[in-house]
């Protein structure tokens, strides 16, 4: 039985050895040469101002050149409570999260770790998180163990609520900005004003420009060219399209327009004064249609499309351009 | 056989003026108006200073139509049978009658100048608008007619002591209020002063060439040119907005400068007034060779034919002629047609 046990003994032991090799005490090897490991940490913005129950993540990218790698079994354990010469400092290591990539020559660790605080002050007291030391080791030389220091990240524990005949001046940590008025909802507000201001302007420019959407292109010669398009080639249609075009005439004129106060009309827009004979010949095709049935004029067999084109040279003349050249096919 | 006739009488017409218009210079509107008015059998009011030619005018015309030419002058103690006979005592010491102005030409009267109307006493007035309405007359126990004759009648516009003015009713019988101003140009008016032939109205009138036309021919044509010329629907419809436009000028937005457009217009234009102004739109068509009635045949006779019909408050009668000239203006610029 005694030889039992003291086999048993041996056994315990010898396994139990290579163990307590490894769970030496990462503070108590060397640290690592310079330019084996590089670090980059993302920090919260926010320094002060936790109290219980807040969690603080913190990111950090570490890059190990080769030889040497992670001994991953050194990386902070979810569930520890930090300690502060062997006091409980009351932040917890609540979660980590590793990743790593591997390449020939480095490897790149991404570490996220996230803490929670479990204190509470009535007054504000430094805490950190950290620092965190992780264990290195060189693969070509098993002996070569050594560590690397994450540093710790200094915050501040306010109190929940300030009690007491509390001078805010006083108290407020010259580690926290100022706190600014939050303007988001007046920007919105802004913007959308003036895209209801903007829109407001352009219904105006609508309205003053007699509904049309390019300067000039409600005149009375414009609106009457668009007409004339649509209107049906045919006595009735030609019919509505000289009425169009007299109406177009008076109202440019201000006045109506015959063909006995034209010279009148031209004094006063003198625009359509290249149009003199065609407006002349527009009077004919009128009194033909209107007035005397058995008048002749030498427009040409097709005068609805005459009336088109002529529409569209005093829409020009209107618009105070060059008149567009008479289409020689038009009228016939 | 009417598209012939109309023609050779426009023919005739044309020589008409041409032949007045060379004896009186400058006047080529109230030359037209007076041929329109002639063929359309419309009598004429005259309106202009004295010595401006109204008399020669009448009297050229009356040689270019032929029959009678008859005048009288408007004064205070006209009396209605100063126009019919005279009274006098001949050399035998008898009293005697002879035929006044009106009677003195008979049936071929085709032209008789009234000359300052408004001189003459109303019941001057009454006779002269019996004559002109049914063109006969009472006299001497026998019926008088005279069915070629035109009247026109002069008005002083200047005197109005011992004056009577014409009422609107006896305005309205005419058809046209013709205005014979002096001509603007100064060749003409250097050439009414200073050329000799223009000074023997006699002379002047006599080398008129005579019986261009037929007076006695006048009346059957008037009718062959009223039933020849026509007017459409469009131009029927247009006229009838002048005429709202001349009762209720503001709904059709007609303003007149310095006037109470809600005070002015007492009564528009009559439906006589309107449809002698028809008539002289058709007889300016043909005129103008044309077979209907244009708007532009209407505006040649509008101010003519309807200004002095127009009845107006009597706070705007004195500046009658200002504001009915551009009453009429407005309203021919705001009414359009088609």
């Amino acid at each position: 039985m005694t030889k039992f046990i003291r086999f048993f003994s041996l056994i315990l032991l010898f396994c139990a050895t290579p163990l307590s090799a490894l769970a030496i005490d990462s503070q108590d090897l060397p640290d690592i040469k310079e330019g084996f490991v590089t670090i980059k940490t993302i920090d919260p913005t926010q320094r002060v101002g936790y109290t219980v129950g807040d969690v603080i993540e913190r990111d950090v990218i570490l890059t190990i050149k080769a030889p040497y790698t992670l001994v991953e079994t050194s990386l902070p354990i979810k569930g520890y409570e930090k300690r502060y010469r062997g006091q409980v400092i009351g932040i917890e290591l609540k979660n980590i999260h590793h990743e790593k990539d591997v390449h020939k020559d480095y490897t790149t660790h991404h570490i996220k770790l996230a803490y929670q605080v479990f204190t509470n002050s009535v007054v504000a007291k430094n805490a950190a998180l950290g620092p965190e030391y992780l264990n290195l080791i060189n693969m070509k030389n098993n002996k070569d163990l050594v560590k690397y220091r994450i540093p710790s990240l200094g915050i501040a524990i306010s109190p929940l609520a300030i009690f007491g005949a509390v001078k805010v001046e006083d108290n407020m940590s010259p580690m926290l900005e100022p706190l600014l008025m939050t303007h988001t909802q007046e920007k919105q507000w802004l913007k959308v004003a003036l895209g209801i201001l903007v829109i407001s302007l352009l219904g105006l420019l609508y309205i003053l420009g007699v509904h049309t959407w390019l300067p000039r292109m409600g005149g009375p010669f414009a609106s009457a060219y668009r007409t004339l398009r649509k209107t049906p080639n045919s006595a009735e249609g030609l019919k509505q399209a000289v009425s169009k075009l007299h109406l177009a005439f008076n109202n440019t004129g201000a006045m109506s327009i015959f063909n006995d106060n034209l010279d009148t009309f031209l004094a006063k827009k003198s625009n359509f004064s290249p149009l003199k004979y065609e407006i002349q010949q527009f009077f004919a095709l009128s009194r033909q249609v209107y007035f005397e049935p058995n008048a002749t004029h030498d427009i040409g067999n097709n005068p609805s499309k005459w009336l088109v084109q002529f529409a569209r040279r005093c829409r020009d003349c209107e618009r105070g351009l060059t008149p567009t050249p008479l289409d020689s096919k038009a009228g016939a | 056989m009417s598209d012939l006739q109309l023609t050779d009488w426009r023919n005739h017409a044309l020589a008409l003026e041409s032949e007045v218009n060379k004896v009186v210079v400058g006047q080529h509107t109230p030359i037209r108006l007076i041929t329109t008015s002639i063929f359309a059998r419309g009598h004429v009011l005259l309106e202009g200073d004295v010595g401006v030619g109204k008399t020669t005018l009448l009297r050229a015309f009356t040689r270019g139509i032929g029959g009678g030419y008859q005048r009288i002058e408007g004064t205070i103690d006209l009396m209605p049978n100063d126009l019919v006979y005279h009274t006098y005592l001949g050399e035998d010491g008898k009293p005697h009658v002879s035929a006044g102005p009106l009677l003195m030409s008979g049936e071929n009267l085709s032209v008789f100048f009234f000359n300052e109307i408004n001189r003459a006493r109303p019941q001057v007035h009454s006779l002269l608008l019996r004559v002109m309405a049914e063109r006969s007359l009472s006299a001497f126990n026998a019926e008088h007619y005279f069915p070629h004759m035109i009247v026109f009648a002069d008005r002083n516009q200047v005197e109005k002591e011992e004056t009577f003015e014409i009422p609107s009713a006896a305005r309205d019988r005419f058809m046209m209020e013709i205005p014979i101003v002096v001509p603007n140009d100064d060749a003409i008016m250097e050439a009414l002063v200073f050329d000799t032939k223009f000074h023997n109205v006699d002379a002047l009138v006599d080398t008129v060439k005579p019986d261009v036309l037929q007076f006695d021919e006048l009346n059957g044509f008037s009718g062959v040119i009223q039933s020849n010329i026509t007017a459409s629907d469009t131009l029927k419809k247009y006229a009838l907005n002048l005429w709202k436009a001349t009762k209720a000028p503001l709904d059709y937005g007609v303003k007149v400068s310095g006037v109470d457009m809600n005070r002015l217009v007492l009564a528009g234009a009559s439906p006589r007034g309107m449809s002698m102004m028809l008539r002289a739109a058709r007889v300016n068509a043909w005129l103008n060779n044309r077979t209907a009635v244009l708007p532009d045949d209407i505006h040649a006779v509008f101010h003519s034919t309807i200004a002095h019909r127009l009845v107006f408050s009597p706070v705007y009668e004195m500046r009658r002629t200002e504001i009915a000239r551009d009453m009429l203006s407005g309203i021919i610029n705001a009414v359009a047609a088609p």
